[in-house]
């Protein structure tokens, strides 16, 4: 046994990103995280799955690593325990490609969720247990609730709330609910040294 | 049953019978509700009455008006539409679209009839061989119709209907054109064509052949059309009619005065002219297929065939049936798919973004920018940012089972509960907290406010927290030092903007037969009948009221004078709500 001081379940980066040990992050040099992003045990990140073909327009204006992100995550992103992110493939020009997963500022994904979007918006709640499926775009503000199966490719305008198997949008985020999505204080929660749950 | 997590809801001013006897004229009503008349005041809020339902909202639901100072519920805001917008291609469609085209989308956004996930154009053409994919070069092949409608989640696609695009975009207007199976829809001019070739055909068969022109090919639209003309040509031509007998001709379906009305209402109130009432006259009905006349097909043993073949699994759901738009392509009466196999994708129903407008004032309290893909809001008053907000949670005292089931409560058994209030104006409140002290309903439980009276700081700015940092944790930390006990008229905990405090509860016991015993003796019959729905939720009706100081609205003409006062004025909100504790155990 080494002498090291003991380690904390989380790695904690500079820019405030907290990774369990236990998480499972495939091909970490395309994975991009925003900072202050929690990623809890159990959690896999598919980022060998990095886009084959790349698009004429793309490779020719932007160099070749910007186009090797396959999954780009923003602030304060709360990732639970068994949720796995993964891009999405599809047949692009007649070669099937991945394409890179977006997701902004402020997303939850709750525990057991798989994330196959091709972009999340910022302050978006994903239940637990939700499939999202392949391409699906989901846009600001929205609330998945649990058990939810959102089809592929299926687009959820912003303010919503969608349940369902297949998802549907049941009803709209009132305009008082919005400071429910700020995950700044769920942040402060884990870690090595986590501060207690505000009352 | 799932564990029931504790709740409040507030309730809106609107449904109080108070206010609604009111004049909407009520501008300095922040008092109204605080004082109650005479005869209000022993009424307590009963959160059972089946009223209640429709006033009580979690805070996030409520809006607050700043002019009338008074909570706004969604049910008594008054809505604008700002902007119409596809929840699928998130395109924004103006207003004089709908009135046109109608309330859906009409690009080529369809939901599945069958499942009701989104459908995705592609083409019919099978994706090249896996093994093309070694070789990158030949990737920039198109693709090229025929075009389909699939959903990826059911697996439905639009060719189980027989239906193909040759475009892969403006799919909603091919598909306006084309029948099930595939056939274009006729033009009115290829009716006519028909029709004529039909009738050069000659011969005998000339009539049986017209019957099938009747049966099939006449659909919504044309049928429609016909119909119109014809009936148009009948006015114009008992208009020119010589005058009537009496004005008893003039009722019934058959005359040109109620003909004419009902036109004007189905086509849009061109029809109507002012000669109207010297017609009389009896007109006849249409006669054939030409002039709008469709017979209808009784002959249902095709569908009866169909249901023993396929069961009723073939059958369209209610849901699925409420789902599909009127199809103009198909003949009348018959255009309804009964079965799975003849449903139509379904055109994604519009959306809107909202502003809303308090209803006395008139005032907007809450608009969204009008992009479609906009998130801000130019106004926003929610309540969330003026009421103190109440968050419940069990107090666990030292002494109590950590291991015990928590999700019931326990009859007869003392439970506390840990409010906690949180301020989030800008000047401190003062906070008065009144509940009966047993429940309404039949299992009355009692209760008990440990500090019904404190005062909030204000909602200061957070560097002042950040600052004072050390401080606030050591009064934080004061309470959970010792065995601290909750004491009456105390407060339980305190921190930069909020208060908490205890609540005793005795859940009632839920037997029917110590309801029969302890009521009180000489009162009126005691109801014994058996629980009903959700008797056994703990619901306390909690009257609030908040106080507090705020500059004056120097808005008014009349609050000058108050403004000279040291420009401050008394403020003060009182409102119920009802605390959802959890279930009490049944058992």
């Amino acid at each position: 046994m080494s002498r090291r001081p003991p380690r904390g379940e989380y790695i904690e980066t500079d820019t405030g990103n907290k990774v369990a040990r236990k998480a499972t992050l495939v091909g970490t040099q395309n994975i991009i995280l925003g900072g202050k992003t929690v990623i809890q045990p159990e959690v896999m990140i598919r980022g060998d799955l990095v886009r084959s073909v790349q698009s004429a327009s793309a490779a020719s204006s932007s160099g070749a690593s910007a186009n090797n992100t396959a999954v780009s995550i923003g602030r304060y992103c709360f990732l639970s325990r068994a949720s796995c992110l993964r891009p999405s493939g599809r047949f692009y020009k007649g070669a099937f490609t991945y394409m890179p997963l977006r997701m902004g500022d402020h997303v939850f994904v709750g525990h057991g969720s798989v994330v196959q979007a091709a972009s999340v918006g910022s302050h978006v709640h994903i239940g637990a247990r939700v499939v999202v499926g392949e391409l699906a775009i989901i846009k600001d503000y929205v609330r998945v609730l649990d058990d939810s199966i959102i089809p592929p490719n299926m687009v959820i305008p912003s303010f919503s709330i969608v349940a369902g198997q297949p998802a549907r949008v049941i009803g709209e985020v009132p305009e008082g609910g919005h400071e429910a999505f700020e995950l700044r204080d769920l942040y402060k929660t884990v870690g090595n040294n986590p501060h207690p749950v505000p009352t | 049953m799932a564990p029931l997590t504790p709740y409040t809801f507030f309730q809106c001013p609107c449904s109080e019978p108070s206010t609604l006897g009111q004049p909407a004229d009520r501008s300095s009503g922040a008092g109204a509700g605080a004082e109650p008349d005479a005869d209000d005041e022993d009424r307590a809020f009963d959160p059972r009455a089946p009223r209640s339902n429709y006033s009580l909202y979690p805070l996030e639901y409520l809006l607050y008006c700043e002019d009338c100072q008074q909570i706004r519920c969604p049910r008594c805001v008054a809505e604008e539409i700002v902007t119409f917008y596809c929840p699928c291609c998130l395109f924004e469609v103006p207003s004089s679209n709908l009135k046109s085209e109608g309330n859906r989308c009409t690009r080529s956004c369809f939901q599945c009839p069958v499942c009701i996930g989104p459908l995705t154009t592609t083409s019919l053409e099978s994706h090249p061989d896996p093994s093309l994919l070694a070789a990158p070069d030949n990737s920039a092949v198109p693709h090229s119709g025929p075009y389909m409608l699939t959903c990826s989640y059911c697996n439905w696609s639009s060719t189980e209907i027989g239906i193909k695009f040759d475009k892969s975009n403006g799919i909603h207007a091919q598909l306006a054109k084309l029948r099930n199976g595939g056939t274009t829809r006729l033009t009115a001019k290829e009716h006519k064509e028909r029709r004529k070739d039909l009738l050069q055909g000659g011969g005998p068969s000339t009539r049986t052949a017209e019957a099938a022109v009747d049966g099939r090919d006449l659909d919504v639209d044309t049928q429609f059309a016909n119909l119109k003309a014809f009936y148009q040509n009948q006015l114009a031509d008992s208009s020119s009619g010589g005058n009537g007998l009496s004005s008893l001709g003039d009722l019934g379906f058959a005359s040109p005065n109620s003909l004419s009305r009902i036109m004007s209402i189905y086509t849009g109130g061109n029809l109507h002219d002012k000669r109207s009432k010297s017609r009389i006259g009896v007109m006849r009905e249409a006669l054939d297929s030409d002039e709008g006349l469709k017979i209808a097909n009784l002959d249902e043993s095709e569908a009866v065939e169909k249901l023993q073949e396929e069961g009723y699994d073939a059958t369209v759901s209610t849901e699925q049936m409420s789902n599909q738009t009127p199809n103009l392509g198909e003949a009348p009466l018959h255009g309804r798919g009964r079965f799975t196999s003849e449903l139509r994708p379904v055109p994604y129903l519009l959306r809107t973004k909202r502003s809303k407008r308090c209803p006395i004032c008139r005032h907007i309290i809450s608009k969204p920018e009008a992009k479609v893909q906009a998130t801000r809001f130019r106004i926003r008053l929610v309540a969330g940012s003026y009421i103190p907000s109440i968050t419940i949670r069990p107090l666990n005292t030292p002494e109590a089972n950590p291991g015990a089931p928590s999700d019931t409560l326990q009859p007869l058994k003392p439970v506390q509960f840990l409010l906690t209030f949180k301020n989030p104006i800008f000047e401190a409140v003062k906070v008065t907290l009144a509940t009966p002290a047993k429940t309404p309903g039949r299992f009355a439980s009692k209760v008990t406010v440990l500090c019904p009276q404190f005062e909030i700081d204000a909602n200061t700015d957070v560097w002042d927290e950040a600052l004072k940092d050390g401080d606030k944790d050591k009064r934080r930390r004061r309470g959970e030092d010792g065995p601290h006990q909750a004491e009456a008229g105390k407060i339980w905990e305190r921190g930069r903007n909020w208060v908490s405090l205890v609540i005793e509860v005795v859940p009632a016991s839920l037997r029917l037969d110590l309801l029969a015993l302890t009521s009180p003796a000489g009162g009126h019959e005691v109801d014994t009948g058996p629980l009903r729905e959700d008797e056994d939720l703990l619901e306390i009706p909690m009257f609030v009221r908040v106080e507090w100081e705020a500059d004056a609205v120097g808005d008014e003409i009349g609050s000058a004078p108050n403004k000279d006062k040291e420009g401050r004025e008394k403020r003060e909100l009182a409102y119920w709500c009802v605390l959802g504790l959890g279930r009490v155990s049944q058992s």
